[in-house]
């Protein structure tokens, strides 16, 4: 096809072609071209097949409201052709088509209608039951548009901003340039959203408007180049808002173009106002096959023309109910179109230029007619005038049809910030019933026509907004208001709904295939609102959602439920529309992604246990090393430790200071224990409880001098617990310092018979038994003079020292350690090895031994609790509340009576004798070598808990019949007396 | 073939002055009540009050995920119960609830989640309802979507397949079970808010609406995640819930992708792929109680994260959707089903947070035999308020859960 | 929704910034043992009200300061007190 190529507001570029291949053809389109303009140049007219009828489909709108024109591009399926630009090598193809979109074998799928009502799923299929399993696989296989393959993988850049602004412009026509313009000329930073590669809004591809001096393109070009070189003003093109919050946040994406580091870009800002001027589309007039390929918005016509050069049709028709759609008439006219008539609901309040121009071009003009209905199968052959009160009509052979009802504003961005819409009986809009502090809209959004009128109400709405911001301009703000008010207000357009009928191929949302039919069949079963209509047939829940059918939707219904009144009025019968819910338009998931940062820690000696061998585990936010074997069978690790010396990086661990006056206090309130009793130089193992009573944490704390403590906490819990002591002391008013040094600490546990022989070496400080003994701690030097507080511990079993270095050194230490347990059978050991360990000597893990509700009595470790201290600790009431209950799930040692099995961790212990079979669970279980046994800790009611008592352990592998013999046996397991580890 | 029988009821039936049982809130659990009562109990005066519309709530807004595969042997039988009466249901309501048996997959992205997953693997099987441990391979093998990187945040160890689960059709179940008892009888009052309960001598003795108040000596407030709300406002009763909103979305409709709903608890994700060929999925909640039901900005982005890193393919896949509803949680992820106590007549039915779809059918119909005889059957005594006063958590979460400051 | 606190250090912030404390109940009653009842209302119990409520937060990622606010449940809105909008 031939483009107009002399035209002002073009935006194609046709000096420079751009390839691309559709359906293994290739063809050619121009820079500037979206997807959807270069195919419809190239005379593809049948697009797509819709959703259940396979009807096929053509360019409607341009700017994505329908699922007609989705397609499926470089493999990526659903992309919407209207708003995507032709990049080069292209490779396109039409979906949900058996065949081709052109020839689906599928088609007869719209003569089944009569079969598929409204909801009809509901209904039937169900009978017989075995009659649904097979249609519910056949209906998965029909439905859904566009296929992706499982090892897909998105190719291009995504990219993230957080502007920061104090008013953000959506949308970049005429009202909301002037409103850019506006607030930066009172000082504001301003950030101006427009979804099209282009500023202009809908005065870029017209030339006329009464009474303006200044073609309208030429009026956005001067507008867009003030806008444009504004320092205070930050124009993104090509960049839809998607989601609009509370308290203004607002979302938006950019498409990349070709000189953009990115494909996608999410944009999210929090500007003090926001003024929407996102304008209006036309509302599709419903008829019958008002879908076909051929039948499209009279603005889409006009675009296609004056932007793409492109003339839609040999032969139009026009059936409008706007003075919008008779300009886009005579101006087509105008550039070549043959007109071979104009339709318009309205009977009077046309514009008098805009008729005399008709006449004096010699097009027939029918006021109070609209299309009843269109011929043809693959496209518009002809067309079936009638007057609205139905009593003449007239059939024009053609093969464009250009119609639309009237005007709907596009209100989803205003709608996303002040909540539900009612109708107004003025516009014929579903306008906000009420607007939040610091959001303002102006333009055609309000249903303002005239090109004057839409540029005072920017100019007003900048205003408003840099006086809530709080500059010095409600006076100027007012007077434009005045002006505004002054002036004549634009012609409505109608309010028309739909001739009388079954409405059996009249649709009101296309990606759904919904019919006028189904609102009435909807209507009739009893579903009344929109909302439910929607659910209940589905429209509005497409790719579209509810572009199409959202402001028809409640029209149908309101003219279902008053069948008596004039259609053109039924104001105040009219319900509210669906909740519009971002996104507004559909987003890449990679484009919401952005560039993703997880995030993850390592502990200072991570490349050190890499290098040793290490295979981490995520622990929360940390990299652990798990272990140093081959595979998960550390007993060489294991063994090491009971026989040698093994090292264990613990720098995960909590590693806390408070200090001050009432520092002290502050550990009673948290703390289980008495802390009071801490002796100096000592160690003093403590747990936390919640207020259920139940273990969240335990660790050491140590006095490290006057009202000066240092606690440890498990590795899960470290980064909640300066917020949990001070949450439980907020009452208090205390006096303390809390400090979080996990980070700045690194700790290495040094373990095992030959523990002693190693740091010896590293040290001159007497780390003797007699110096320094079991449940003690001492600050000393390594050589080098490396600061270490050490700690002797016992978690595994063994003589062990836990060295708290400052992080800075940790890797010296390691270094050093590792060096001088050469001689010793030094070797590293991971957590894994350490579970082995630990269970051996009966110490629980808390998550692992424990469940949410297992309070500190529930693992035999009431002996950290004190129950007389003068601060109430924090789950006393709860413990003593639930100390009389026989009830509870009690930690026991377990030892399965053939050494043999080992069954999973979290395998469950049962009693078909009773009414609840299931008495517990197993925690840790593990095959002991030190012990030669398979040793583990379980959760069992009460009555299973005397030593000696026989539990059947059930794996859930085999059959339920399938159990294993356990004992219950005392703890713990290993080196009963602890003389290991004070050693 | 197709009659022009109502589903809903068009308009409302006359408010009558007494009813021998008002349910408050017209949700999933109140219309299998009502449902319930009539069928099994020949009680038909029977007024279910809802404020907005049916299926408003919670039972509009779910993303219809069914399953049995609960951890403790108190909560199991009960949902196996509702999942063995999807297709008993579409018989009797003569309604299609589309119930599709696709099974559920839960991954598991450490030691600690395999373990978790035996014990409720065992316990299912253990009462007879049939669960699977997968290893990652196997579980590949049923996604193939799914990303097996060791690389990524939370990598795959493997899955607990729960093959009896699946998806059921939310709206079906709302208007079938209101069809089937409207037809009984049931006066499903729309636009008709409770405003507060009467009572006397700590008897309840009337509902008080804008119509003024109905006599009737039982009262069942199941209004989902208002419920808490209700209860202390019209009885002062303090229940131990947070209303949170969780939020869904769904993709653009696809040919069929995914076969079975896919859950992650570490990447805080869920999703299936509904008839339609739409992605839904869902998961999170903000943690602070609030009532909106509106989405939030950070909560699109993080489920775009989790599932592009899960499912890499999603990522040229697009959001369509979402919305959001309340979830009304309890401490120890169980729900609270009680009456008679502290107010003779009054019932309650809440705390079911995010997973109220599943349950409704058997719910229904133990509450209806709780109304009909007065007395708690055995199947919901576990389920008691007092079981929070008496430190009896149900341990239906092994992990802490962590909405409230209290862990 | 969306949600922004002012913290009384640190001024209005992104509500992810912080973490919810619970309705605030007052102190911890005092005493030396509570009965189960007691218990329970003071650290299960809540009112749930769909309306203004006060409620302790933390300044998690900011300051570290737990304090209350009044906010409205409805709209998600930090309110000055049990009436007007802060
Ligand atoms: C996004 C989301 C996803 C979910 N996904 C799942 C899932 O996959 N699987 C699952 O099992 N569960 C899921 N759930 C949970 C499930 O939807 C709820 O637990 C369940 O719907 C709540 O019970 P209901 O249907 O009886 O109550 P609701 O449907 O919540 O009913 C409450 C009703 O009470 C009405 N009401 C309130 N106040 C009054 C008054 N004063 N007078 C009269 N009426 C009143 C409301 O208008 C509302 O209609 C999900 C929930 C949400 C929000
Ligand atoms: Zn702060």
């Amino acid at each position: 096809m031939k483009r107009l190529t002399s035209l002002p507001t073009l935006r194609v570029d046709v000096g420079r072609p751009v390839p691309f291949v559709y359906k293994n053809q290739t063809g050619r389109g121009f820079k500037g071209d979206t997807i959807a303009t270069a195919l419809y140049a190239a005379g593809v007219r049948i697009f797509s097949r819709s959703l259940k009828y396979h009807r096929p489909r053509g360019l409607f709108s341009l700017d994505g409201e329908s699922s007609n024109t989705m397609m499926t591009v470089n493999g990526v399926p659903n992309v919407r052709t209207e708003t995507t630009l032709l990049a080069e090598g292209a490779m396109i193809r039409d979906q949900n088509a058996i065949f081709t979109a052109r020839n689906d074998l599928l088609g007869f799928m719209d003569r089944l209608d009569r079969f598929m009502p409204a909801g009809f799923y509901y209904e039937t299929m169900h009978k017989p039951a075995s009659l649904w399993p097979v249609a519910a696989k056949m209906v998965r296989k029909a439905a859904g548009l566009g296929r992706i393959a499982p090892d897909f993988r998105f190719s291009g850049a995504c990219d993230e901003m957080y502007p920061a602004a104090d008013l953000c412009v959506i949308g970049g026509g005429p009202a909301g340039m002037e409103a850019a313009l506006a607030a930066a000329d009172q000082g504001l930073r301003v950030i101006l959203l427009e979804a099209r590669p282009w500023l202009g809004g809908s005065f870029d591809y017209r030339e006329r408007g009464s009474g303006e001096d200044a073609p309208l393109y030429r009026q956005a070009a001067d507008l867009a180049s003030r806008v444009s070189t504004r320092a205070a003003i930050r124009v993104f093109t090509r960049t839809a808002m998607v989601g609009g919050y509370s308290d203004n946040l607002v979302t938006a994406v950019t498409e990349g173009g070709p000189d953009d580091p990115f494909d996608y870009r999410y944009l999210e800002m929090r500007p003090r106002a926001v003024v929407v001027a996102t304008g209006s589309r036309e509302r599709p007039l419903i008829f019958e096959n008002n879908e076909r390929p051929g039948v499209m918005l009279p603005d889409c016509a006009l675009r296609l023309a004056r932007t793409y050069g492109i003339l839609a049709g040999r032969e139009a028709v026009f059936s409008v109910g706007h003075d919008l759609g008779l300009e886009a008439a005579l101006d087509l006219s105008e550039l070549g179109l043959p007109v071979r008539a104009v339709a318009d609901v309205r009977t009077k309040g046309h514009d008098p230029a805009l008729v005399r121009g008709l006449a004096d071009r010699r097009i027939p003009f029918y006021p109070g007619w609209a299309a009843a209905a269109v011929e043809g199968k693959k496209g518009v052959k002809s067309v079936r005038l009638a007057s609205c009160d139905g009593g003449q009509y007239r059939i024009l052979t053609c093969d464009l049809l250009a119609a639309a009802a009237g005007h709907t504003p596009a209100v989803e961005p205003l709608s996303l910030f002040c909540g539900p819409l009612a109708y107004d009986g003025q516009t014929g809009y579903f306008l906000p019933r009420t607007y939040p502090a610091g959001v303002f809209a102006a333009g055609r959004i309000y249903g303002l026509e005239a090109p004057q009128n839409i540029r005072i109400s920017g100019r007003v709405a900048g205003l408003d907004a840099a006086a809530f911001c709080g500059a010095d301009c409600r006076g100027a703000a007012d007077a434009h208001r005045n002006e505004l008010a002054a002036l004549p207000m634009g012609r409505p357009a109608s309010k028309w709904v739909a001739f009388p009928g079954p409405w059996r191929k009249h649709f009101v949302d296309f990606d759904e295939d919904v019919t006028g039919k189904h609102i009435r069949q909807a209507v009739g079963r009893g579903f009344g609102v929109p909302e439910l209509i929607k659910r209940f047939t589905a429209a509005g829940t497409g790719p579209g959602q509810g572009g199409i059918s959202g402001h028809n939707l409640p029209l149908l219904v309101a003219a279902i439920k008053n069948p008596s009144r004039d259609r053109t009025d039924i104001h105040g019968t009219v319900p509210a529309p669906t909740t519009v819910r971002p996104p507004l338009r559909p987003v890449f998931l990679a484009a919401y992604a952005g560039s993703g940062r997880e995030m993850v820690k390592r502990t200072p000696v991570h490349d050190a246990q890499a290098w040793e061998g290490a295979v981490f585990r995520r622990v929360g936010v940390w990299h652990r090393a798990r272990y140093f074997s081959a595979d998960l069978d550390v007993s060489e690790e294991v063994d090491n430790v009971r026989t040698n010396v093994g090292m264990l990086d613990a720098s995960t661990l909590g590693c806390f200071r408070i200090f001050g006056p009432d520092a002290l206090s502050a550990l009673q309130r948290v703390y289980a224990g008495d802390m009071s009793k801490i002796k100096d130089g000592r160690v003093k193992y403590a747990a936390m409880c919640n207020h259920d009573g139940c273990v969240i944490d335990d660790g050491v704390v140590i006095r490290i001098g006057e009202n000066d403590y240092m606690f440890t906490t498990s590795t899960g819990r470290a980064g909640e617990t300066v917020e949990w002591i001070r949450y439980h002391t907020r009452f208090d008013n205390w006096d303390f310092h809390l400090v979080n040094q996990t980070d700045g600490t690194g700790v290495i546990n040094l373990a095992g018979p030959r523990a002693r022989d190693v740091l010896e070496r590293v040290t001159d400080a007497d780390v003797s038994n007699q110096a320094f003994s079991f449940g003690c701690w001492k600050d000393f030097s390594l050589s080098g003079g490396i600061p270490v507080r050490c700690l002797r511990l016992g978690f595994v079993g063994e003589l062990s020292f836990e060295l708290n270095i400052p992080a800075s050194y940790m890797q010296a230490a390691w270094d050093m350690l590792r060096k001088a347990g050469s001689g010793f059978g030094l070797r590293p050991f991971g957590v894994e090895a350490q579970n082995i360990l630990r269970l051996e000597k009966g110490h629980v893990i808390l998550g692992q031994e424990s469940e949410q509700r297992t309070n500190l009595l529930d693992l035999n470790m009431g002996f950290l609790f004190s129950r007389d201290k003068d601060i109430r600790p924090v789950g006393a009431d709860a413990l003593l509340q639930a100390e009389k209950d026989a009830g509870r799930l009690t930690l026991v040692g377990i030892r399965m009576t053939d050494s043999s099995c080992v069954p999973p961790d979290g395998s469950i212990l049962v009693d078909d004798q009773v009414v609840d079979p299931v008495i517990g669970y197993v925690g840790t279980i593990r095959k002991s070598r030190a012990l030669d046994a398979v040793v583990g800790m379980a959760l069992v009611e009460r009555a299973w808990t005397a030593e000696g008592t026989r539990l059947a352990v059930y794996d859930g592998g085999g059959e339920p019949s399938e159990r294993h013999d356990a004992t219950v046996v005392r703890m713990p397991f290993y080196d009963p007396e602890g003389i290991r580890m004070r050693m | 073939m197709f009659g022009a029988k109502h589903i809903l009821p068009k308009g409302n039936p006359p408010l009558e002055s007494a009813y021998d049982a008002v349910l408050i809130g017209g949700g999933l659990h109140n219309l299998a009540t009502a449902w319930f009562l009539a069928k099994e109990h020949n009680m038909n005066r029977v007024a279910v009050l809802e404020k907005n519309y049916i299926g408003y709530g919670g039972a509009g807004r779910n993303t219809a995920i069914v399953r049995a595969n609960q951890r403790t042997q108190k909560n199991i039988p009960l949902y196996k119960e509702a999942l063995d009466l999807w297709p008993v249901l579409t018989r009797e309501l003569d309604f299609n609830l589309m119930f599709y048996n696709c099974g559920n997959l839960n991954l598991l992205h450490s030691e600690a989640a395999v373990k978790a997953a035996r014990t409720n693997i065992a316990t299912a099987k253990f009462l007879g309802v049939e669960s699977h441990l997968l290893d990652a391979a196997e579980t590949a093998k049923r996604v193939p979507a799914l990303n097996l990187s060791q690389k990524i945040t939370h990598p795959i160890h493997g899955a607990m397949y729960h093959p009896p689960g699946g998806i059921v059709r939310h709206d079906a179940v709302v208007w079938g079970l209101a069809k089937g008892a409207a037809e009984k009888g049931v006066h499903i009052h729309q636009q008709t808010e409770a405003l507060g309960i009467a009572t006397k001598n700590g008897r309840v003795t009337g509902v008080k609406t804008p119509a003024g108040t109905i006599y009737t000596p039982r009262v069942l407030v199941s209004a989902g995640g208002y419920t808490a709300g209700l209860l202390y406002h019209m009885l002062k009763i303090k229940m131990p819930i947070s209303v949170l909103t969780i939020q869904a979305m769904v993709t653009q409709p696809l040919k069929p992708l995914l076969d079975h709903v896919v859950s992650s608890g570490a990447y805080h994700v869920y999703a299936n792929q509904t008839l339609k060929g739409e992605i839904a999925t869902g998961a999170h909640m903000d943690p602070w109680p609030n009532y909106t039901t509106q989405t939030t900005a950070g909560y699109i982005k993080h489920q775009a994260e989790a599932l592009v890193e899960l499912m890499p393919c999603l990522a040229g896949v697009k959001f369509m959707r979402s919305w959001a509803g309340l979830a009304d949680m309890t401490p120890d992820m169980a729900p609270i089903m009680d009456g008679n106590d502290p107010v003779e007549g009054v019932y309650m039915n809440c705390g079911w947070g995010y997973f109220g779809f599943k349950s409704c059918s058997a719910t229904g119909r133990y509450m209806a035999r709780f109304l009909a005889t007065g007395k708690c059957p055995d199947r919901l005594k576990p389920f008691a308020l007092a079981r929070f006063k008496n430190h009896r958590l149900m341990g239906e979460t092994a992990a802490l859960v962590n909405y409230t400051p209290d862990n | 929704m969306s949600l922004l606190i002012h913290c009384p250090i640190c001024g209005r912030r992104n509500g992810y910034e912080f973490r919810y404390g619970g309705e605030d109940k007052g102190a911890y009653p005092a005493g030396r043992s509570l009965t189960p009842e007691a218990w329970y209302e003071y650290v299960h119990a809540n009112t749930c009200s769909a309306g203004v409520v006060a409620e302790w937060w933390c300044h998690r990622h900011g300051c570290g300061l737990w304090f209350t606010i009044f906010r409205d449940t409805r709209t998600n809105r930090q309110v000055l007190e049990h009436g007007g909008r802060s």
